[in-house]
């Protein structure tokens, strides 16, 4: 076994020793509430080591679905609905029982839309509201109902959508929502390059990209990757990636990096090298810093590349 | 003149609809009333950041009557994003000087407790901005409010149309709640001090990265009902080096060399204010949160420390806040 061997094997021990008894993972190891973006992160790192604790996430998560199709932010939650839809949809990808819930599941996402899709907004946006600069004709997907589009659910919508083999039986418009969906991620690129949360210039100031917003967006437009944006997002991403001391960002890093072909040797041996990986707080830096660990199967669940 | 039937109904209905219409304008949105007879606030003057903040702040807090002893103690800074030399973030050494000195005077525990609003790497944001390793030097816990347990919880006023939130357990179950914002202007609030501040315990993994429906719902109306529904027990704000201009993420550093200390958070964001050049009265949550969440008139708080004196250079605002200038 090699060292990054090793060290992915603890992490899922670790991971597989927080799982609760419900099957779900709450946010942080010291709390017991389950949580959908731990628990999606999780099973898509089981995914790498199938067992019981796979199937027994995989079934919390159709346990947990809210009648209208989407997925709570967390076990207890309101039932309107949460970005994690589309981190559901994905992890349930290979489940062959899931696929009801999972169609479920994106015909909600159809249905959910940044406020700025509603002609009223569009038109306020344009004349009164014009502090951050975008263009409401681009939308994708809020975080929760009732808000405007921004970057990591837009981004994460349309890498779940992609995964669709097809978009026929009432999925007609999906094409429709993931060309909107790219789009608003490119207008809503900062200056030179990388995402932040979704404001790009603010009263006429460039605001300063993320890394790990910037690798989500990356991820979502693998297919865009000769777009000038995109490609200045990508070395905005080499550049900061060496400096980064965090797993969460540097994991996000690697798998952005690795989908664009971009040597990521060095900040793997970075990743080993951080201290304490297994006693991160953070449940879902542990599952994705595993996904990183493993990256060519991790870009595989996400529907990155085949 | 004669009162008809029709005439009757017609004036019942045409009062009744106008009641329906005013009467929500006409009743208070709080249902608390947390507004001491008097409040204290104490301006202490430190010129830069370093190991000395402990005296200036352990001889600060002995201006107020403070029993912690046997309390869990939670400091929620102002910890929102880095970049390397803005004055965007509460420094850490005041952070260490506040748990210091609280586990100096009993506590029971003391933990630091924030939930940054636009960075989703909280761990990214603690390890540039260097308090993950004095926290850890320190053997202070911090807890990720984005992520902390949460609770379904009752609002105590309703400015924002909202009957509940999703808080984090750690904020609620505090027995002294310590709010430490940066001084700064702020773009869509006027300013951000320790009210505002409190919009870090709103939890990024249920409301966004933005808390965008905050903003949705009005960011001054948002303020007041989630500091109704938690009180601040505390506030220690770092005006050390504070931010004018397009705050809080780009606006200017300003070398202030002031720490505003108060026990009614209302009279220290009035204070900061004053301190700032900016009329507290014009700013929407500090003149409603004066009827009842603290108070604002300087007759009803008592000044030690430093004296308040009228800024000679007032903070540099964008356009849009003008207006908030004292005359």
């Amino acid at each position: 076994m090699t060292i990054d061997q090793v060290v992915l094997s603890g992490l899922i021990a670790e991971l597989v020793l927080r799982q609760l008894p419900c099957g779900g993972w709450a946010a942080l190891a010291s709390s017991s509430q389950p949580a959908l973006e731990p628990t999606c992160f999780s099973a898509l790192a089981l995914g790498l080591f199938p067992g019981g604790a796979l199937g027994r996430a995989q079934a919390f998560l159709l346990h947990t679905q809210n009648p209208n199709g989407s997925w709570p932010a967390f076990a207890g939650d309101d039932t309107d609905g949460a970005w994690v839809t589309s981190l559901a949809v994905m992890a349930l990808h290979d489940v062959i029982p899931a696929i009801p819930a999972r169609l479920q599941g994106v015909h909600w996402l159809m249905s959910s839309a940044g406020k700025e899709s509603n002609w009223f907004w569009k038109w306020k946006f344009r004349t009164t509201d014009r502090h951050v600069r975008f263009d409401p004709d681009k939308f994708g997907w809020p975080w929760f109902p009732d808000t405007v589009s921004w970057v990591v659910p837009t981004a994460f919508a349309v890498l779940a959508l992609n995964q669709l083999p097809c978009s026929c039986g009432g999925l007609e418009q999906v094409p429709f929502r993931i060309e909107r969906g790219v789009e608003m991620l490119l207008d809503r690129v900062c200056p030179d390059g990388g995402w932040n949360a979704g404001n790009g210039v603010v009263y006429g100031v460039p605001v300063a990209p993320h890394p790990d917003d910037t690798a989500i967006a990356l991820l979502a437009l693998r297919e865009h990757g000769r777009h000038p944006m995109v490609q200045s997002s990508v070395q905005y991403l080499e550049r900061i990636a060496p400096r980064l001391t965090a797993p969460w960002s540097l994991a996000w890093a690697i798998l952005a990096l690795a989908a664009y072909g971009r040597p990521i040797d060095s900040l793997y041996s970075s990743l080993v090298a951080l201290p304490e990986l297994p006693n991160v707080d953070d449940t879902s830096t542990l599952a994705l810093v595993c996904l990183a660990f493993d990256y060519q199967r991790a870009l595989s669940a996400l529907g990155v590349t085949s | 003149m004669r009162l008809t039937r029709r005439d009757f109904l017609v004036g019942s209905a045409a009062l009744a609809a106008g009641a329906s219409v005013s009467v929500p304008f006409l009743l208070p949105r709080y249902h608390i009333d947390r507004r001491p007879r008097r409040s204290r606030v104490a301006i202490l003057h430190a010129e830069q950041y370093s190991q000395e903040l402990d005296q200036t702040l352990g001889g600060g807090l002995r201006l107020f009557s403070i029993d912690v002893r046997g309390k869990r103690v939670v400091l929620k800074p102002n910890l929102v994003d880095y970049a390397a030399g803005d004055a965007i973030n509460t420094h850490p050494l005041l952070v260490l000087a506040a748990a210091e000195s609280f586990r100096q005077m009993g506590a029971k525990s003391v933990v630091v407790a924030e939930g940054p609003g636009h960075q989703r790497d909280t761990q990214l944001v603690l390890s540039q901005s260097a308090y993950q390793e004095s926290l850890r030097d320190e053997g202070i816990r911090f807890v990720d409010l984005n992520r902390d347990e949460l609770i379904r919880t009752h609002l105590r006023a309703s400015y924002m149309g909202m009957r509940d939130l999703w808080l984090p357990r750690t904020v609620l179950e505090a027995d002294f709640l310590v709010s430490m914002p940066k001084i700064k202007t702020h773009h869509w609030a006027g300013v951000t001090l320790s009210m505002k501040n409190m919009f870090g315990i709103i939890p990024g993994c249920r409301y966004g990265w933005p808390k965008n429906i905050l903003h949705w719902k009005g960011i001054q109306e948002s303020i007041l009902d989630i500091c109704a529904t938690v009180p601040i027990h505390f506030v220690i704000a770092d005006g050390v080096v504070a931010m004018e201009g397009n705050g809080p993420l780009n606006g200017t550093p300003r070398s202030f060399g002031k720490i505003v200390l108060a026990d009614d958070p209302v009279a220290a964001d009035a204070t900061c204010s004053r301190l700032m050049g900016i009329e507290p009265s014009r700013i929407t949550h500090v003149r409603a949160g004066s009827d009842f969440l603290g108070n604002c008139a300087p007759a009803r708080i008592d000044q030690v420390g430093e004296n308040l004196i009228d800024a000679k250079h007032p903070f540099k605002l964008i356009p849009g806040f003008t207006y908030l200038y004292k005359q």
